[in-house]
């Protein structure tokens, strides 16, 4: 076990500077392509060569090597390198720390992420053991078709119907009737507000986790549907447990090991949701942060949050993968 | 495997047929006939890949002649100038809707099929080699995968989004079908990958290769035919995921490139008019990109349970 989990962690590292050269080398070739992205820092004005030098030291866009198109800048790639190692994660072009934005954004972020956990994680859950419990009954249709439908649903078009069509009305009348700072007009607000930043990230959060409880769900339901005709469990039936029994200590608990290997991949897409629903529903969380600076072409702010997101997204995977060790006593890995 | 296109691409594949192979799919055939909605479902995306393919047929409007004045007509049915109505700017809904179907569906088609092909030639060679070859493509897979699909898409479309490709068609989608190519391989490899793995101990390949086979000849004739169900199941599922995410793309307005419609714009153009009283500009869009994701999801779910040999 213990070698198993230093070689998974030397791979963790491996893949995190092979995310990070994968990043450093697609956003050189787009600055290299696309022309300098300090003169963005000027806007209209034309800055005179002086100036344009300060600031393409100030941002480390200096190097002559951003101007030659196919060259792979790798010197600058071992100074931001060697930068991390020691916290500094750059600047934006208003010159505020990279860790200092993220430290403001994740917050959010993070609540977001605890109610779609919550919500995929108790609806897939119920509506995938149900579906198993009643295979090829009403229940079991009814719940896989709504689990294709939710599939059918793109995250975006849920929210634009929500934030154009629902949102508005019903906001209005929990306004009129409840008052304009009571928890109903909050849960239902068209846009984000700090001042309440469970209230109005609740819903969101419900329709972003519905959208990943749908292939959960089918999950959850392949899995158990092969401990019901399970040996150990006709074994449990014949010697006289209750249904109820069965059902939670043999069936539930035993099919959780492909759920929980479910995780780190609905993390990772919960991530990318996150980034629509965070620019949609004008929430300041990390998607936000990412999309905005994408569009100002801030290669540091860029390059760090993604960085500090493909750090997260590889410890969750790595921890899921011990778990699923420690969990399933068959799998050894020697 | 009734969808055109993923009946071109098993019958590509499994070139020549092993006898085995041709009873799997003659039987996943006649499972997946006898069920209504996966009949309804064919019809319905082939109904939209005939509409993208001959949009003349549909509408003989021009959806990029707009007439301000004539700006958001209510739906005037057959017989009207426009059935569906006009959007904000006066341009032709149905005709818009009609030409909106082809970029959608070509860059999913596109996007699939190349993705597809990686997978197959990665995934074989990762699972027939193992050892080192099979170590670097893991770890590439491992790179790739940590970072979110549409994440790397919103990053890589706004970086390059300034790149000039040249007008056509063609060019409209080069730029999200490389994007979306370049992140969707890996699910492909993993699945072939595995199944290769399972497939070549099996007795049958240690004939083949007693009897000389070359490791080419065993892979792509023997091997893949044999490992490839699992897969098939994840191509109309696919193409729905990425009909979704290139409306989502368009949303954004990195998708495909204007002047060129599809449904994700009209979408984002029209939900805020659902309200204002024009439901027509939302509603009509958004029920062809639900009609066509949904059928895709339907033939998928229903192909993957078809194929499954603990099912049957």
């Amino acid at each position: 076990m213990g070698g198993y989990i230093v070689r998974r962690l030397l791979q963790g590292v491996g893949s995190l500077i092979g995310v990070m050269l994968l990043l450093h080398l697609l956003m050189t070739l787009a600055i290299q392509l696309n022309g300098n992205p300090a003169l963005a820092f000027f806007g209209d004005r034309v800055p005179s060569k002086s100036q344009l030098a300060a600031v393409e030291e100030r941002f480390g866009l200096a190097d002559p090597c951003y101007d030659q198109v196919g060259n792979p800048c790798l010197g600058p790639f071992v100074q931001r390198m060697g930068d991390y190692l020691t916290g500094d994660f750059g600047t934006n072009h208003r010159g505020r720390e990279v860790t200092d934005i993220v430290a403001t954004a994740a917050p959010n972020t993070l609540r977001l992420f605890v109610i779609v956990t919550l919500t995929w994680l108790l609806a897939g859950m119920l509506l995938g053991s149900v579906a198993a419990r009643f295979r090829g009954r009403a229940p079991d249709h009814s719940i896989r078709f709504v689990s294709i439908l939710i599939d059918a649903f793109p995250v975006f078009v849920m929210l634009l119907v929500y934030k154009f069509i629902v949102t508005v009305p019903v906001s209005n009348w929990m306004s009129a009737r409840f008052g304009g700072d009571s928890l109903p007009a909050l849960l239902f607000k068209p846009s984000f507000s700090p001042d309440h930043p469970w209230a109005t990230v609740i819903v969101p959060g419900l329709l972003l986790g519905l959208a990943g409880a749908a292939p959960f769900l089918r999950l959850v339901r392949a899995s158990q549907l092969e401990n019901y005709n399970a040996d150990h469990v006709r074994t449990a039936r014949s010697k006289g447990l209750g249904d109820a029994h069965v059902t939670a200590f043999h069936i539930v608990r035993n099919s959780s090991i492909p759920v929980i290997t479910a995780v780190g991949f609905v993390f990772a897409e919960a991530l990318a949701g996150a980034v629509i629903t965070e620019g949609m529903m004008n929430i300041y969380g990390m998607g936000g942060v990412l999309f905005n600076a994408v569009r100002d072409s801030e290669v540091s702010v860029v390059i760090g949050v993604v960085t500090i997101l493909a750090v997260v997204t590889i410890v969750v995977m790595f921890v899921v993968d011990l778990l699923y060790a420690v969990l399933d006593p068959r799998i050894r890995y020697d | 495997m009734t969808d055109p296109s993923t009946a071109a691409g098993i019958a590509a594949q499994s070139d020549p047929p092993a006898p085995a192979t041709r009873s799997l799919w003659s039987d996943t055939f006649r499972r997946m006939r006898r069920r209504p909605d996966v009949i309804i479902a064919c019809v319905i995306s082939l109904f939209f890949v005939v509409v993208a393919a001959f949009p003349g047929l549909f509408s003989s409007t021009d959806p990029q002649r707009c007439d301000i004045s004539e700006s958001r007509v209510p739906p005037q049915w057959f017989g009207g100038e426009h059935p569906f109505g006009t959007n904000l700017h006066g341009c032709d809904v149905l005709a818009q809707l009609v030409h909106g179907a082809r970029p959608s569906l070509l860059l999913a088609f596109l996007v699939v099929g190349v993705s597809l092909v990686i997978g197959l030639v990665l995934g074989t060679l990762s699972g027939f080699y193992l050892g080192a070859v099979d170590a670097v493509i893991s770890r590439v897979l491992e790179i790739f995968m940590v970072i979110p699909f549409l994440l790397a898409a919103l990053l890589l479309l706004s970086l390059f989004r300034n790149v000039d490709f040249g007008g056509g068609e063609l060019a409209a989608i080069l730029q999200p079908a490389i994007v979306l190519t370049a992140f969707g391989w890996m699910g492909y490899t993993r699945y072939v990958r595995a199944s290769v793995l399972e497939t070549k101990n099996l007795d049958y390949v240690a004939a083949a290769r007693s009897l000389g086979a070359s490791d080419l000849r065993l892979m792509f004739v023997h091997i893949l035919p044999n490992a490839i169900g699992p897969v098939t199941a994840l191509v109309p599922t696919s193409i729905a995921g990425v009909i979704a995410t290139e409306a989502v793309l368009a949303f954004l307005g990195i998708g495909v490139r204007p002047p060129a419609v599809s449904w994700g714009i009209m979408i984002s153009d029209g939900a805020e008019w659902f309200t204002g009283g024009f439901p027509h500009l939302l509603l009509f869009p958004l029920g062809c990109l639900l009609a066509t994701i949904l059928s895709f999801v339907v033939i998928g779910d229903n192909l993957r349970d078809a194929l499954d040999p603990t099912l049957r």
